[in-house]
């Protein structure tokens, strides 16, 4: 079933599969966050939160709701969102599930450079991570660059990128002390422990800033999923279209890892998992913003519903992540579509 | 079908060169490996590495270190670099995927597991006792991604998919396991770098069955593959049993890697790149980017062994990394001199 919306000279053509599909996510979402904020080591009712937005409630109740949960909770879903769109972004231009930017080497400079930082100066992870991951996008755009970037040269430079800087990153943590060690296998997989309004602030307003670019490249980006031909035969000018596109997949990723630290499988699992959504691949990117979303919240939910020890919510990414993969793998394979 | 499809991969290198190709890298493997006798703290002259290699005297120190120390870790950076060229080689052949590498079948990943439970669960510290478990882990792995990947009626894309998922499965676990104990990360950093240090002979020795068994598997696979490369139906057409050639592809791509894991730790990168080279020497007909890929793999890791025991931080850098560190450019490399050979 196709919706027809016309607004004078406009018309957007929607499926209404997709558009029921995407409100159900949100509401998902919506739900999920709001049991994420009751649920902890002190439990708030929905009727505490109402209070405690209101104005109302005890002291504790207000720092555990205001200044604890909900930055945390909020910086959750817009990490988990960069993630998403960023892997959306890389998967759908280059046609290719692997060319998410944790597979061509964006997490692995991530991590290389928060290590690098910490074995010089003994802190600086984030800058290190942030500088890290830009360097190497930059780096391997450049060195796959060909008049064009062709995705075949793109993801085997990120590969060989990547697999220099995990062997590096390997080294490093075998040249560090071990309590240096422990703390950065931590930071490593990633996690939301502590965060603060000014995360929060910094991912979402980063994510307004880029929307405009975002939805002006949802269009192109629908059509370069499908053949080079088709494209160029559409009018498309394709490299500056994929170095816009890849300009800003690199800028969400750096955002992403910034925030809530390498966290793996989110920008991977995200994309296939909205594709099997809504099969026609419309409005792609946010169904992929909203399910890396959903799965960032909830493995952090599972971090912190963890007892004792304090697992990170990079374990759980992964741990959610794979298996849905695993099961959209089959579900498609039963239905003959790969 | 056209006949351009059907004469594909053979006539691209003439015979004679593809034989001299293959002389000139067996006679470097030769120089390469009395350099790596010979050299090291303590260098040793020819009279030395000779007789300890025929008349062995326990009691001279030269014969010691050539016989017991640089001979084992020789023959271990051979055999290990032998079984990942061939490895990726088939796997690539049969996935149809450039991009493919052992380690993405999950094997690494089940093997890394299967360490960090047994330092955790048994206790054990001492890396020649990880030698089941790895090869348990990286066995019991690679079978889960067959299974997913369809089995014997496989698809490349399946394949590399489920190889992805159960690997980034069993690295969370992995890690979510090394947070929990101090210990187990003390011992898993290191083990995961992969390299030769300390190599025994018992070790090769108990080894070695796994690695013959699958090179044997992988010569007898590579028929089928060399048909199954026009595609899935000319092969079917040509009378090949593709479900049955993918099996044994299989079985012996999981017996050659998950030995090198167990020997020296998951080396990344040499099963990606080997057959890289190999198949820019010897054209796409299986059977020699095989035997290319051996001999190619095999100079790369005992080269990366030499360079970081004589050069690199202090003569204190493993293999693994040192196939990593040379690998990566050269993939890149690779990637924008020529493209790369699609299969």
């Amino acid at each position: 079933m196709i919706w027809t919306l016309r607004l004078s000279a406009l018309s957007l053509q929607i499926s209404r599969r997709a558009v029921l599909t995407a409100i159900l996510l949100l509401s998902v979402l919506l739900m999920t966050a709001l049991l994420a904020l009751t649920l902890g080591s002190y439990p708030l009712s929905l009727a505490d939160m109402r209070e405690i937005l209101t104005g109302g409630g005890t002291a504790i109740q207000q720092m555990i709701l205001l200044d604890n949960r909900m930055p945390r909770i909020l910086t959750a879903l817009g990490a988990g969102a960069a993630f998403g769109l960023s892997g959306a972004l890389f998967q759908t231009m280059m046609r290719n599930p692997l060319a998410s930017p944790d597979v061509i080497g964006f997490n692995a400079g991530a991590s290389c450079g928060a290590l690098v930082a910490m074995m010089l100066t003994g802190g600086m992870v984030l800058p290190g991570a942030i500088a890290g991951a830009l360097i190497t996008a930059g780096v391997v755009t450049l060195l796959a660059w060909s008049r064009g970037l062709p995705p075949y040269r793109l993801i085997l430079t990120g590969v060989g990128a990547s697999l220099v800087l995990t062997a590096l990153g390997d080294l490093l943590i075998s040249r560090m002390d071990a309590q240096t060690a422990a703390d950065m296998a931590q930071w490593l997989i990633g996690t939301l422990n502590a965060r603060s309004w000014s995360d929060v602030a910094l991912v979402w307003g980063s994510l307004l800033l880029l929307a405009p670019a975002l939805i002006w490249l949802q269009f192109p980006l629908t059509r370069l999923g499908m053949a080079d031909d088709i494209a160029t035969g559409l009018g498309m000018a394709l490299s500056p279209l994929r170095l816009a596109l890849t300009g800003t997949g690199i800028l969400l990723a750096a955002l992403a890892v910034s925030t809530a630290g390498p966290l793996p499988f989110v920008a991977f699992a995200a994309g296939p998992i909205a594709r099997r959504l809504i099969p026609n691949g419309r409005p792609v990117l946010l169904a992929a913003a909203a399910s890396g979303a959903l799965i960032t919240l909830l493995a952090d939910t599972a971090s912190r519903a963890v007892p004792m020890i304090q697992l990170p919510a990079g374990v759980f990414t992964a741990l959610i992540g794979a298996p849905v993969l695993i099961w959209l793998l089959l579900a498609q394979f039963r239905k003959g579509a790969l | 079908m056209t006949a351009s499809t059907l004469t594909l991969p053979r006539q691209s290198r003439s015979g004679d060169l593809r034989l001299l190709w293959l002389g000139t890298a067996l006679l470097a493997l030769c120089l390469l490996s009395i350099a790596a006798l010979s050299l090291g703290a303590r260098a040793t002259g020819w009279a030395d590495i000779w007789g300890a290699l025929t008349s062995y005297d326990p009691n001279n120190a030269d014969h010691i270190v050539v016989r017991n120390m640089r001979l084992p870790r020789l023959i271990g950076a051979g055999l290990a670099g032998a079984a990942l060229g061939m490895s990726g080689a088939l796997i690539q052949a049969m996935t149809r995927n450039p991009l493919a590498d052992p380690g993405l079948l999950g094997i690494n990943g089940g093997a890394a597991l299967g360490v960090v439970l047994c330092i955790l669960v048994l206790g054990v510290t001492d890396p020649a006792e990880f030698i089941w478990v790895a090869l348990g882990g990286g066995l019991a792995a690679s079978v889960l991604v067959f299974l997913l990947g369809g089995g014997s009626q496989a698809n490349p894309l399946r394949l590399i998919l489920a190889g992805a998922a159960v690997s980034a499965l069993f690295l969370a676990l992995t890690r979510a396991l090394l947070l929990v104990s101090r210990q187990t990360l003390d011992v898993y950093r290191f083990w995961v770098l992969g390299g030769f240090d300390g190599i025994l002979p018992a070790t090769l020795q108990s080894l070695l069955p796994f690695l013959i068994l699958g090179a044997l598997l992988a010569i007898i696979a590579g028929f089928g593959l060399n048909a199954l490369m026009l595609g899935e139906d000319t092969a079917k057409g040509l009378g090949v049993r593709t479900g049955f050639t993918r099996l044994i592809a299989g079985a012996a791509i999981v017996l050659l890697c998950g030995a090198t894991v167990a020997m020296a730790g998951p080396i990344a990168f040499a099963g990606l790149i080997v057959p890289h080279i190999a198949r820019w020497a010897a054209g796409p007909a299986i059977g020699w980017s095989l035997a290319f890929s051996a001999v190619f793999g095999a100079l790369l890791l005992i080269a990366a062994d030499l360079l970081g025991r004589l050069a690199l931080f202090g003569g204190n850098m493993q293999a693994g990394v040192m196939t990593a560190l040379i690998g990566g450019p050269v993939l890149i490399w690779l990637v924008r001199r020529n493209g790369v050979r699609k299969l």
